[in-house]
């Protein structure tokens, strides 16, 4: 088995921010917050923040603060709560949340709660569980999740649980791993895991894994590298890690590694991209791979940005 | 004329286009002599076979691959360019001036940077999909006309837009929120999900087991009637049984018999009429599920619907002998139950044998349903009575899992526990 390709993973991440005429960044340049949050927690979880210049990247994440308080994807765009939570972990990361008008952003946030509870993503309302568990991780970082109806906000996503033991984006929608990670996680920070059925739950998460040792996101998909953080994080969250073969899943992901030029793939020779290459990391310091820093399952962030939010370090 | 221009041009002068694709620029040589012998009839030749850029016929477009990147460039910057004077524009005239001309003039350069936005997010739009600002400037525009008209426009260019991305988040999104507008006051809303089904089952048969585009199928469950749901019920047998593995198209189905099993009768239907039918709809489904089984050696979306319609199956018959509790219906249900569970006894007795080692199916289907047996004995509360007298049959599951799925040893946890 390979080992973690780290110094080549930093590189990979560091340039991709260069390559700004593919046609991959061009058409995902309306998103660059999120990969901007990718990027830069692989980077820390790797030990290697400090090969980004902190100043440039917080200035230009308060150029995409809007006036409503949300912040969109990149200059110019509108806001949405997909990027304002991105844009709060970058800060985070960087243990700048100072700079933030915390008010501002907290009431963009909670001015996005339905009458049942839901959470809109922006002001269009499509309304999503991702949304809901967004608006709870972005206020409980920001400290202020009275700002919400929590109680309504927790009826809404238990209102989304199948028979199966998982979740869907709204009542009735089909389970799915990403979408488990995010209820399961706004779960685990209201402190309401006990509304879920844990063996039901973890058997149905445990499924995903193939032969391969790698996790798919529902039932007969291809694993794919980035449900080892979205499975991996909900496993670990309600205590049934154990019930999965890790030894083997860290091998899928390292197979996923991109030796020559770095950053990690979906799967097995792919493409890769900096989303992927994040959830394998991540993914991996949840495995307790050796020299990564340990990643907290319902914030996805490292453990000592955390630590430093809410104990002062 | 520059590409934007160009790309633009087509779509103004052929509104009917119903598919984009991309195209590598080897193959214009192909599809033009393709066309060629077919006669070359078309009246938008200055796009024809001369034009390595763009190709469009029979309302499909092509693009190719070659123009992608400053295409995409060229479109967002005059998209972004086009808001930002909108914008400014849409201000001034809302402010009070003094100066009536002042007013009228920024109208009227209002309307035509409205018309420039709305031509540049199309053209953004079927390149970058999931460009958000785009559409949302689209939803706001629209808003100032919100005309019948004008919001089923908006679901053809959406429906244009998944013809080439199946799974953009946004299309899909864009729809919900157009019929959310309508719905209100629509008069033939349930045309329209009929139409937006039909819709996914399309999109479905190209782009297998999309998530987004069968969550979008699931959503509007919510705005149809019961006859709906059991028409939708009926309408997509066929096509399950066509894509076995296909868990999205039997979670549709389930979320359409919880629906059904849940309505309330209105006082003439009576209760009666609901409950046969609530029966009958789930016993068809448990029995077109047994059929499949048979027929497609381990598929897990098929076991895993199993789970799903046993422990209804069982909720339905234990509900209706707790709403008339007379001592009769009490053996007859009982009776139903234990039929019920014989026959997933035989089910289990038939799909673990392995006949075949050198094909993963035969194993996959034995450790299927060993699974499956250790469900209905945690879920159900009638099977682990049974079973205390089948000890047998305990050794033999722990026997099957042991061979099938040794690495899932918390389902022997999970046995031993009862």
């Amino acid at each position: 088995m390979g080992e973690l390709a780290v110094d080549k993973h930093v590189q990979y991440i560091v340039s991709i921010d260069k390559k700004k005429d593919s046609f991959e960044s061009v058409v995902m340049d309306h998103l660059r917050m999120n990969g901007a949050y990718w990027g830069l927690t692989t980077l820390d979880l790797l030990g290697k923040l400090d090969s980004i210049n902190a100043g440039e990247v917080v200035s230009w994440t308060m150029e995409c603060q809007h006036e409503s308080g949300g912040f969109s994807g990149n200059i110019g765009h509108d806001p949405h709560i997909l990027y304002t939570l991105s844009a709060v972990q970058v800060l985070a990361l960087f243990n700048k949340l100072d700079v933030l008008d915390i008010d501002k952003v907290a009431t963009y946030i909670a001015g996005l709660q339905n009458e049942e509870g839901s959470f809109s993503g922006d002001m269009w309302g499509e309304v999503d569980t991702r949304f809901s568990y967004i608006a709870i991780c972005c206020l409980s970082i920001l400290r202020c999740l009275d700002k919400i109806n929590v109680e309504k906000a927790v009826g809404y996503i238990l209102s989304c649980k199948n028979l199966d033991g998982g979740f869907g984006c709204t009542p009735g929608g089909e389970s799915h791993a990403g979408q488990i990670f995010c209820c399961v996680g706004a779960l685990a920070i209201t402190g309401s895991l006990h509304h879920v059925d844990k063996d039901l739950l973890g058997w149905w998460l445990c499924e995903r894994q193939v032969k391969s040792g790698g996790l798919n996101g529902r039932p007969e998909k291809l694993p794919d590298v980035c449900y080892s953080w979205w499975v991996l994080s909900s496993l670990i969250m309600i205590d049934r890690v154990h019930w999965i073969d890790k030894e083997k899943l860290v091998k899928f992901i390292l197979d996923c590694q991109d030796l020559e030029n770095g950053g990690i793939s979906d799967r097995p020779d792919d493409a890769v991209d900096v989303f992927h290459t994040y959830f394998g990391v991540a993914g991996l310091s949840l495995l307790e791979y050796p020299g990564l820093k340990a990643v907290d399952p319902a914030y996805a962030l490292p453990v000592d940005v955390i630590n430093r939010i809410f104990f002062g370090r | 004329m520059d590409l934007l221009n160009q790309l633009e041009t087509i779509l103004e002068s052929d509104p009917l286009i119903d598919e984009v694709g991309l195209i590598h620029p080897s193959q214009f040589v192909t599809l033009s002599n393709e066309c060629g012998e077919s006669g070359n009839s078309s009246v938008d030749d200055a796009f024809g076979p001369t034009d390595t850029k763009f190709w469009n016929r029979d309302h499909k477009l092509g693009i190719s691959t070659e123009v992608l990147l400053p295409l995409c460039k060229a479109a967002k910057s005059a998209f972004m360019d086009a808001m930002k004077q909108y914008k400014m524009h849409s201000n001034l005239s809302d402010d009070k001036h003094e100066d009536e001309n002042i007013v009228i003039d920024s109208l009227l350069s209002c309307q035509s940077f409205e018309h420039e936005v709305m031509k540049h997010s199309r053209a953004l739009l079927l390149l970058s999909c999931d460009f958000g600002t785009a559409w949302n400037a689209r939803k706001l525009l629209v808003l100032k006309k919100p005309q019948l008209s004008v919001f089923t426009d908006e679901l053809f260019l959406s429906t244009l837009v998944l013809s080439y991305s199946p799974k953009s988040e946004q299309a899909w999104s864009h729809r919900r929120w157009v019929i959310k507008m309508i719905a209100g006051n629509c008069l033939n809303l349930q045309q329209i999900v009929a139409k937006e089904s039909e819709l996914v089952k399309k999109i479905a048969e190209r782009s297998k087991m999309n998530y987004r585009a069968w969550n979008h199928r699931c959503w509007l469950v919510s705005y149809m009637t019961r006859e709906q749901m059991l028409h939708e019920l009926k309408r997509s047998r066929d096509w399950a049984g066509l894509h076995v593995a296909d868990n999205s198209c039997f979670h549709y189905r389930r979320l359409l018999i919880l629906r059904i099993i849940e309505s309330k009768p209105n006082k003439q239907d009576g209760n009666f009429s609901y409950d046969v039918e609530k029966y009958q709809v789930l016993k068809e489904e448990l029995e077109l599920n047994e059929v499949l089984i048979k027929r497609y050696i381990g598929r897990e979306a098929l076991w895993l619907h199993r789970r799903f319609l046993s422990l209804c199956w069982i909720r339905h018959l234990t509900t209706m002998c707790g709403i008339s509790c007379h001592s009769e219906q009490k053996t007859s249900v009982d009776n139903e139950i234990n039929i019920f569970l014989d026959k997933e006894f035989c089910l289990l007795d038939s799909c673990s044998l392995i006949q075949d080692t050198e094909f993963e199916d035969f194993k996959a289907q034995a450790m299927y349903s060993a699974v499956y047996f250790v469900w209905l004995i945690k879920k159900i509360p009638q099977f682990r009575k049974i079973e205390m007298h089948e000890k047998l049959k305990v050794g033999n599951l722990k026997n099957i899992l042991h061979k099938t799925c040794s690495e899932r040893s918390f389902l022997l946890d999970i046995l031993e526990e009862r």
